[in-house]
C-alpha cells in the first residue's frame, strides 16, 4: 500500500488520471441518471441530456437576444450572431458590473495599506471596519435601495460593501506582516514615509493583495448574482433567474459552466500575470 | 490572509423582508435550484423502500388559499382521513419555487400550485399532472399598482417592477389586453425583481412608477401615499386558480393507494373548509389557527380571504371546473406561457402541452395530454361518498 | 568640538506590563563610542542587546537617561545609521542593483523616486556607484541583475552591506548580521567587514551573541549581563578593549579572551574593568 503513503511518488500518468477521475465520475454519473430519467419521461427538464444542453447553449450563444433582431441575425457570420446573442449580451452586462466592482476594490487596498502603515489612520478606521466586515450586506438591501436606487449603482454597491471590508482587512494584515526590518532599513536609507509606504511596503505586498483579490472573485460574483437576481433587466444571473421559472435547466447548466469557465479564466490570467509582472514573487 | 474568506451559499441569498419570509413566499422564486437538484439526485440514487402502509407527501407553500393544509395536519383532521383509507399522509411546507422543483423531480406526491405553474412547470417538463382539488381563485389578491394616478395607457415606455414570467406578468398583460393596449405591451420595460425585496424596492424608489405583485405585499405597498391599484385579479375572475395537483401516475397506481390518497386528502380538505366557512365569529378560532401558518393575525388573514374566492363547497368547485370559463382561461394561460417560452425552448407548438378537462375535451394534441382537470374526487365529496 | 559618535548616559528602558510594575530591560547603561571605532556588543539572549541597538537606531526611546548621536537626540531611524539586520535585509521585490541604488534614489528624488526613469543620467551615476560598491563586497555584474531569493545567505548579506555603505553612514549597525550563515561563509564575511571598516573609517556597532565573533571583530567588546534580580535589566558587565586582530595571527590567545568575556557576562553583578 505504499502508494497511499506520504512518501508516495505517483508518476505523470497517475497524477493526470487521478486529477481527472472525479470530473469523469461526475459527468458519467450525471448522464447515467439523466438517461434514466429521460427513459421514464422523455420531456424531463430537471436533468437535460448532452444533446439538450448543446442545443440550449447554442441557442443561447447564437440566437439573438431581442426578438426584433431576428432578421439581422439570420445569414450573418457566426461571430456576428454570437455578438447579438443572449449569452454575449448577458456576459457583457454582468462583466461590466464585475469589472467596475473589482476596480472599486483598489481604493480599499490603499485604505488597508495606510491603516497598517499609519497608526492614526489605523486607529480611526480599524474597529469600524472590523465591525462593518461582520455585517451581512444582503440584509441591508432596503437601505441600499434608498441610498443607491435599484439600478446599476445599488448592485455595484452591494458588491463593494460585501467585499471591500475583507480586502481592506486582508491588505491590513499583509501590510502588518512586512518585517519591521524593511521599514527601518528604508528609513536608514533616507526614504520618506511616502517612499516607504509605496516603494517598499506596497510593492512587496502587491502580488499577495492580487492573490487575495483572486480569492475574493467568487465573493464578488456571488454578490453580483444576488444583486442581479433581486432586480435587473439583464445579466447572467437575471437570465438564470428567468430560466428557472420554467426549469430551463438545459440552458441553466451550460450558463453555470460558462460562468465557472469565465471566472476560472480571469483567475488563471490574474495568476499568470501576477507572476509575469513580479518574477521575484515565489508563492503560488 | 488570516481573515476567513467570504463563504456564502446561494441559499443564504434569499432573505426575508417585510412581515417575515414565510408570508412572502407564494409564487416566489427562490434560488434553490442547486439544492433541489442535489436533493433530486440524492433521492433518485436511493431506491425508495416502500413501507407496508403506503405513504404520501403533500407539499404546500404559504398563501392564503393553501394555509388550510397546515391546519389540516395540525388539527388531526388529516390523520383521521388517512387512517380511514389505511395510508400515511405527510404535509410539508416549502418555499414556493422549491416546492415546484420537488414536485417536478417527483420527490413529493402532491403539491399546491397555480394553474399557470402546473402547466409550465410539471406539465411542460413531461410530468403528466392531474389537478384533483380546485381550492380558490385570486379575486383581487394580485394587483397592478401605480404611483401618481398613472393610467394603464401611460405605462408603455416606463419600467414595471414584477417577478417576470409569473402570474404577475400574466395579470399585467391581461390588464393591457383587456384595455385594448395589447400592441403596446412590447414597449413596457420589465424590471425583474425578487419577491422577497419587491415591496421595499418599490417603496424606496420613487423613479419606478409601476409594480405588479400579490398579497400580502400588495397590502404593504398600499399603506404608502400616492399609490393606487389600477387593475387587480378580481377583474379577471377565475383565471388565477389555486390547485392541488398530483402526478397522474400516482393516481393510477396498480394497488389503488393513489386513489385512496386522493380521496383522503379531498375529504380532509373539505372538512377544513367547512369549518372555515362558518359565518361570523364562530370561525375565529379555526381561522386564527390557519393564519398561524403564515404568522399572520386573524384580521390580516380575513383581509386576504376577502380578496380570495374560496370554493368552500365541493359542488362549487366542480361547477367551476366543468364550466366553459375554465377552458377559456386555460387557453389564455397556455398561449401566454408559450408566447413567453415558458413551455420550453423546444416546444414548437402551443398544442404540444395539451390540457384535458373533466368533460373529456382536450386543448391541444390529444396524444400529448400533460395536464388534466379531474372532478372525480370533488364530486365524491359533494355526494358525501368519501 | 568634536562630538562623540555615540553618547549614552545612564539610560533606562522599562516596558510596561499590564497590572504589574513595569519590567526593566536596560538599567542605567552608560557608554561612549568614539568615531571610527569597531564596537562589538555581546551578551546572552534576552540581555538587552537588541534594545540597545534599537535605541541607537532611534526605533525606541529611553524611559530615562539620554542618548546622543553626534550630539543629537534621536526621533526615528534615519540616514545617520546604516543598518544590516540578520534577516529581511533586502527588499525582495527589487534586483540587487535596485536594492543598492534605492538609498541614493530616494535621497536624491524624494517622494518622486518612483519616477526615477525620467532622470536617466543621474540613475546611471547611481548604478555605476552601486556596481563599485557591489564589487567591493565581492559581487559582480551578473549578480546585480538577480533578485534576492536567487542569492545565498552570504551573498544577500554582502548586498545588504553594500546597500548600507553606499549611503556613507557615520555609523553602521549590524544586528547579528552573520548569525544565520554557515561557519565558512561567516568567516569570509567577518574578514570582509573588517576590511571595509578599515577602508571606510566608519563607526561600526556589531551586535552578536557569539563571543568569539565579538572578540575577533571588535576593537572594543561590550558585554551585557542580566542582573540576578529578574525584574531589573542589564547594565554593562564588561567594557574590554581588544587589539585590532588579524584573523590569522597567533599573537593573542583569543580563547583566553573569549573565556574572560564569557565569565563576565555570566556574572550577576557588573564587573568594573580598567
Amino acid at each position: 500500500m505504499s502508494f497511499l503513503r506520504i512518501h508516495a511518488q505517483p508518476g505523470r500518468t497517475a497524477i493526470w488520471t487521478l486529477s481527472w477521475s472525479l470530473f469523469a465520475a461526475g459527468i458519467v454519473l450525471y448522464f447515467y441518471v439523466a438517461q434514466q430519467r429521460h427513459r421514464e419521461n422523455p420531456d424531463d427538464r430537471v436533468m437535460p441530456t448532452i444533446a439538450q444542453m448543446v442545443r440550449g447553449f447554442s441557442d443561447a450563444a447564437l440566437k439573438p437576444a431581442a426578438e426584433e433582431e431576428v432578421q439581422a441575425a439570420s445569414g450573418s457570420s457566426l461571430l456576428a450572431r454570437f455578438r447579438t446573442s443572449m449569452l454575449w449580451t448577458d456576459t457583457l452586462a454582468s462583466g461590466r458590473r464585475f469589472l467596475i466592482s473589482v476596480a472599486l476594490l483598489f481604493p480599499a487596498v490603499l485604505l488597508g495599506l495606510h491603516m497598517a502603515m499609519f497608526p492614526v489612520i489605523g486607529a480611526f478606521f480599524l474597529r469600524f471596519i472590523l465591525f462593518f466586515d461582520k455585517i451581512v450586506a444582503l440584509s441591508l438591501l432596503p437601505i441600499l435601495f434608498i441610498a443607491f436606487g435599484i439600478d446599476e449603482l445599488s448592485k455595484i454597491m452591494l458588491i463593494v460593501i460585501g467585499v471591500t471590508p475583507t480586502i481592506i482587512l486582508d491588505t491590513f494584515n499583509l501590510t502588518k506582516s512586512v518585517p519591521r526590518e524593511q521599514i527601518v532599513k528604508g528609513f536608514t536609507l533616507g526614504a520618506s514615509d511616502f517612499s516607504i509606504t509605496y516603494r517598499i511596503v506596497f510593492k512587496q505586498i502587491w502580488p499577495r493583495v492580487l492573490n487575495s483579490i483572486r480569492l475574493n472573485l467568487k465573493a464578488v460574483m456571488l454578490f453580483l448574482f444576488a444583486g442581479e437576481m433581486i432586480a435587473s433587466t439583464d445579466g447572467l444571473a437575471y437570465r438564470i433567474a428567468l430560466l428557472r421559472r420554467h426549469m430551463g435547466m438545459d440552458t441553466i447548466i451550460p450558463y453555470v459552466l460558462w460562468v465557472a469557465l469565465l471566472l476560472f479564466l480571469v483567475d488563471f490570467a490574474m495568476n499568470k500575470l501576477n507572476h509575469k509582472l513580479h518574477p521575484w514573487f515565489q508563492e503560488r | 490572509m488570516l481573515l476567513p474568506q467570504l463563504n456564502i451559499s446561494l441559499d443564504d441569498l434569499t432573505l426575508p423582508s417585510g412581515r417575515g419570509s414565510v408570508t412572502l413566499a407564494k409564487r416566489g422564486t427562490c434560488f434553490r435550484s442547486a439544492a433541489s437538484i442535489a436533493l433530486a439526485i440524492g433521492l433518485m440514487a436511493s431506491t425508495p423502500v416502500r413501507a407496508a402502509t403506503p405513504s404520501f407527501t403533500v407539499g404546500w407553500s404559504v398563501y392564503v388559499g393553501w394555509n388550510p393544509y397546515y391546519y389540516m395536519a395540525k388539527s388531526g383532521i388529516l390523520r383521521k382521513w388517512a387512517a380511514k383509507y389505511g395510508i400515511n399522509i405527510r404535509v410539508q411546507r416549502f418555499d414556493y419555487a422549491p416546492s415546484l422543483d420537488a414536485f417536478v423531480a417527483k420527490n413529493i406526491d402532491a403539491c399546491a400550485m397555480t394553474n399557470m405553474e402546473a402547466l409550465d412547470m410539471p406539465a411542460a417538463a413531461g410530468v403528466d399532472t392531474t389537478a384533483i382539488i380546485i381550492g380558490d381563485y385570486s379575486n383581487g389578491n394580485d394587483a397592478v399598482i401605480v404611483r401618481h394616478n398613472l393610467t394603464l395607457a401611460q405605462i408603455p415606455g416606463k419600467q414595471v417592477m414584477l417577478v417576470e414570467k409569473t402570474v404577475s406578468q400574466y395579470l399585467f398583460e391581461r390588464a393591457m389586453a383587456i384595455n385594448g393596449l395589447e400592441q403596446q405591451i412590447r414597449q413596457v420595460h420589465y424590471l425583474n425583481t425578487s419577491d422577497s425585496d419587491i415591496a421595499s424596492a418599490f417603496l424606496t424608489n420613487q423613479s419606478k412608477p409601476v409594480v405588479v405583485t400579490w398579497k400580502p405585499l400588495v397590502s404593504q405597498i398600499l399603506k404608502a401615499k400616492d399609490v393606487k391599484v389600477v387593475f387587480n385579479s378580481s377583474q379577471i375572475p377565475g383565471e388565477i386558480l389555486d390547485l392541488l395537483v398530483v402526478p397522474s401516475e400516482v393516481l393510477n397506481r396498480a394497488d389503488g393507494s393513489g386513489q385512496k390518497f386522493a380521496k383522503a386528502i379531498t375529504g380532509a380538505w373539505y372538512e377544513v373548509l367547512k369549518l372555515m366557512s362558518v359565518p361570523g365569529p364562530a370561525s375565529n378560532k379555526v381561522l386564527t389557527d390557519i393564519a398561524e401558518a403564515s404568522q399572520d393575525s386573524l384580521a390580516s388573514y380575513r383581509e386576504q380571504l376577502a380578496t380570495t374566492h374560496m370554493f368552500y363547497t365541493p359542488q362549487s368547485a366542480v361547477d367551476m371546473a366543468s364550466s366553459a370559463g375554465v377552458k377559456k382561461t386555460m387557453d389564455l394561460v397556455r398561449r401566454f406561457c408559450f408566447q413567453h417560452g415558458l413551455l420550453g425552448e423546444k416546444t414548437k407548438s402551443v398544442d404540444d402541452v395539451a390540457v384535458q378537462f373533466p368533460d373529456g375535451a382536450v386543448l391541444g394534441k390529444p396524444e400529448r395530454i400533460r395536464f388534466r382537470f379531474s372532478t372525480a374526487y370533488m364530486q365524491l365529496a359533494a355526494q358525501g361518498k368519501l | 568640538m568634536l562630538e562623540r559618535a555615540i553618547q549614552i548616559d545612564n539610560v533606562h528602558v522599562d516596558y510596561p506590563v499590564a497590572g504589574q510594575a513595569s519590567r526593566s530591560v536596560l538599567n542605567g547603561i552608560s557608554l561612549q563610542i568614539e568615531s571610527g571605532e569597531f564596537v562589538a556588543i555581546v551578551g546572552e539572549t534576552g540581555c538587552g542587546k537588541s534594545t540597545l541597538l534599537r535605541l541607537i537606531l532611534g526605533e525606541e526611546k529611553p524611559t530615562r537617561g539620554r542618548l546622543l548621536l553626534n550630539g543629537c537626540e534621536r526621533w526615528q531611524p534615519d540616514r545617520h545609521c546604516g543598518y544590516v539586520p540578520q534577516k529581511y535585509s533586502l527588499f525582495p521585490d527589487k534586483t540587487v542593483l535596485d536594492n543598492v541604488t534605492f538609498g541614493p534614489e530616494v535621497t536624491a528624488f524624494g517622494a518622486w523616486s518612483g519616477l526615477r526613469w525620467i532622470r536617466p543620467l543621474q540613475m546611471r551615476l547611481f548604478r555605476e556607484e552601486a556596481l563599485r560598491y557591489l564589487r567591493h563586497t565581492g559581487l559582480d555584474e551578473s549578480d546585480a541583475r538577480k533578485y534576492p531569493y536567487q542569492l545565498s545567505g552570504g551573498m544577500q548579506q554582502r548586498v545588504a552591506i553594500a546597500q548600507a555603505l553606499i549611503m556613507k553612514p557615520p555609523i553602521l549597525l549590524m544586528d547579528e548580521a552573520f548569525s544565520a550563515l554557515d561557519s565558512a561563509t561567516r568567516t569570509g564575511m567577518q574578514r570582509l567587514i573588517k576590511k571595509l571598516w578599515r577602508e571606510s573609517g566608519t563607526t561600526v556597532v556589531f551586535v552578536t551573541h557569539n563571543t568569539r565573533e565579538a572578540v575577533c571583530l571588535g576593537t572594543r567588546v561590550i558585554a551585557l549581563a542580566k542582573n540576578g534580580d529578574g525584574n531589573r535589566g542589564s547594565s554593562i558587565a564588561l567594557d574590554l578593549g581588544v587589539p585590532d586582530l588579524d584573523f590569522d595571527s597567533e599573537e593573542i590567545d583569543i580563547g583566553k579572551l573569549v573565556r574572560e568575556v564569557d565569565r563576565a557576562t555570566a556574572r550577576e553583578r557588573p564587573l568594573v574593568y580598567n
